[in-house]
């Protein structure tokens, strides 16, 4: 009998040109487009501020500073005009709407004052002037003080010294070739883990969403379940076919979402890794096992919620408003492994889909133990039998079965 | 064989119901102690006005409700203790059409005769039998969605009676049909009967239980006030015929102080 429904279940699905556009198509087309989008826009961004030419106004300027940029300005990403003090406050206007990066101000008589070091306490002061939240002008007033000023200060010191090489008291990591102490793996898997399981989640619990809202309240709403329960078939047996059919079209649904993921990689790499280059890290058969298993464990969860909360609804349309508010709470759930450091405790992984979620990640950072990996089956089987229970119950209950 | 003793239903109303029943109580008697009978080979009529509790007694029998108070017997099995063997032998039927419009006629069948356990042959027998008698064949591979009103009813019983029950259950079994296909459906219910079948039906309609059913009981405000033949019923409220029969029951009701209709 569970067959019989079970197949029912599928067919119903698998003939249905509609269903199948809205379950399958729809949802690997659109996470398709949406990545390529979010990606393309993610590595302009990048590309963007490397390349970004930065524009330096520089005021006050001693003649010996105008010398050695003139040595140097074809190294530097930036152009530097040099200003008098009448044009000051309307640089800062701009540098505040983000026309003009960096505002550099020397101190009157630089020169004079670097040279009589001797018999000064402090040395002349430097001012920029930048805006922070500017991605341009942080990075600019950055690159200025690195690739400008440093060697300024440098050829000032030379002169100090008599010789450039005095200047140099120190090298960091000059012949240490093996000063990454890094396991690759793990740091593929890190950059991973940062989003990759999140989008999981919300992925598994969208696509038995979306089938299930249609295919079991529906069924409520067309009326066609009182004639499945006028059949001596046992409620357990049509709430477990239910559940079963629910979760094969979940777990494909979410295969053609991970396959528009996929697709999208050339273009959206660079954001699901987190910026991270790696690539998939080389996972044991035992770790891809483990997330089989996490996973499908989740489905059964996310299936149960939706079955029990779709049953209990007259429509397809209150079923939806009973949804939401769960989709939002997984949301919430997943967002928050995002951003969660280190391993939880082992009793969170018993959290119905936090749990599970955290647990896809610690397998990606190569960090789930195997106590955990078992709170977090074990607990969401034991979630998903509960809530086949309720589901049988409610298939007892006469006032909402017969939405009276 | 049906029998009920002393059933009883009370519905426990939402506040949404009780807004619209306009009542302040939150429960409803819709069936208040009723008693009868009915044989295999017997066309037996529930006969009463709108709210009279009709729906809510052929539900029961058929298991999809629990009674509040007493007990109901479908060959000898308890409805609520034995609801799985009672599903195996009633056929419940209503007017209002509960199929997936998606699939098709032959797919309908073959998936609730499986679910009531029948054999690949003997599936294929009964739907060439009910799909004959019904003229349904010409539609048996379209989709269920683009069969007209009449074609889906008739559809809709052959799926009822896909398992040959014993007992069949049908909740006005006219309502909403053209002439011809109600009486299409009139016939067959004769028909089963003929075959020795235990045929219950509900109606409000005079002319329905008159001609169709050879016992009746004629339910008001959730009670039986008259039970037997059509002749019985007419011959103790001394009238000719059942719509007067059933004024003067009615009347009698209202005197008696319990018609809150
Ligand atoms: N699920 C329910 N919840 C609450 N009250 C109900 C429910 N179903 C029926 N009732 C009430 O019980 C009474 C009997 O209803 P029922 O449907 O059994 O009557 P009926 O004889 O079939 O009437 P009709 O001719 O209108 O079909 C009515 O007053 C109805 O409002
Ligand atoms: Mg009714």
């Amino acid at each position: 009998m569970f067959n019989v429904i079970l197949r029912k279940e599928l067919k119903r699905v698998f003939t249905d040109k509609r269903l199948i556009f809205s379950s399958f198509i729809l949802p690997a087309v659109s996470i398709f487009l949406t990545y390529i989008v979010l990606g393309m826009m993610f590595s302009n961004m990048v590309g963007d501020i490397r390349e970004h030419k930065a524009s330096v106004y520089v005021q006050n300027s001693p003649g010996s500073f105008r010398e050695y940029y003139d040595t140097i300005s074809n190294k530097v990403n930036m152009n530097i005009e040099f200003i008098e003090a009448d044009k000051i406050e309307s640089i800062k206007d701009s540098i505040l709407t983000g026309e003009a990066d960096l505002l550099v101000e020397f101190e009157n008589n630089f020169e004079a004052k670097t040279a009589g070091y001797l018999d000064r306490e402090v040395p002349p002061e430097i001012k920029t002037y930048y805006n922070p939240s500017e991605d341009y002008s942080k990075d600019a007033r950055g690159n200025f003080i690195d690739q400008v000023l440093n060697g300024y200060e440098r050829e000032i010191l030379a002169d100090r010294f008599g010789n450039i090489n005095y200047t140099t008291a120190f090298v960091i990591d000059r012949t240490n070739e093996e000063g990454v102490i890094v396991n690759e793996e793990k740091a593929k898997g890190k950059a991973l883990s940062m989003i990759v399981p999140m989008l999981i989640g919300i992925i598994l619990f969208s696509s038995a969403m979306g089938i299930g809202l249609d295919t079991i309240a529906g069924e409520k709403e067309r009326g066609t379940m009182s004639t499945l329960l006028l059949t001596p078939v046992k409620r357990e047996t049509i709430a477990l076919g239910k559940v079963a059919g629910l979760a094969v079209v979940a777990v494909i649904s979410a295969l053609c979402s991970f396959v528009g993921i996929m697709a999208s990689m050339p273009f959206a790499s660079n954001m699901l890794m987190a910026g991270g280059s790696g690539g998939i890290p080389e996972f044991t058969l035992g770790q891809y096992g483990q997330l089989l298993l996490i996973m499908l464990s989740l489905v059964g969860v996310n299936v149960g919620l939706v079955c029990l909360l779709s049953v209990r609804a007259r429509s397809v349309k209150e079923a939806g408003s009973y949804v939401a508010p769960v989709f939002m709470i997984v949301m919430v759930a997943a967002f928050s492994t995002m951003f969660a450091s280190g391993t939880p405790e082992t009793y969170k992984f018993a959290i119905p889909v936090y749990g599970s979620i955290s647990a896809i990640k610690a397998v990606l950072n190569f960090e789930l133990g195997i106590d955990q990996f078992m709170v977090t089956v074990i607990s969401s089987v034991v979630v998903t039998l509960i809530l086949i229970k309720a589901i049988t119950n409610t298939f007892n209950n006469e006032k909402i079965m017969l939405n009276a | 064989m049906i029998q009920v003793y002393n059933f009883t239903k009370i519905y426990k109303l939402s506040k949404k119901q009780m807004a619209k029943q306009k009542t302040k109580s939150n429960i409803k008697k819709a069936v208040d102690n009723i008693s009868f009978s009915a044989k295999k080979g017997e066309i037996f009529g529930l006969l009463g006005p709108n709210g009279a509790g009709k729906t809510t007694t052929l539900r029961s029998i058929a298991t999809l409700l629990k009674a509040t108070d007493g007990t109901i017997l479908v060959n000898g099995y308890d409805v609520v203790k034995d609801s799985t063997k009672v599903r195996r032998s009633i056929g419940f039927l209503t007017n209002e059409l509960k199929m997936d419009t998606h699939f098709t006629p032959g797919y309908t069948m073959a998936f609730f005769g499986s679910l009531h356990g029948l054999s690949r042959d003997k599936i294929e027998r009964r739907t060439e039998e009910l799909f004959s008698l019904f003229g349904i064949h010409a539609f048996a591979d379209k989709k269920i969605g683009d069969l007209s009103t009449g074609m889906k009813q008739k559809l809709s019983i052959a799926v009822s009676l896909v398992h040959d029950p014993e007992v069949v259950i049908f909740d006005e079994p006219t309502n909403g049909l053209d002439i011809i296909t109600a009486r299409t459906v009139t016939d067959y219910l004769r028909a089963l009967k003929e075959q020795g079948k235990l045929v219950i039906v509900s109606t409000h309609i005079m002319a329905v239980a008159s001609r169709l059913c050879d016992k009746l009981a004629i339910m008001i405000n959730g009670r039986i006030v008259a039970e037997g033949t059509i002749d019985k019923i007419l011959k103790d409220t001394k009238t000719a015929d059942l719509e007067d029969a059933f004024f003067e029951l009615y009347k009698e009701t209202a005197k008696g102080g319990n018609a809150d209709v």
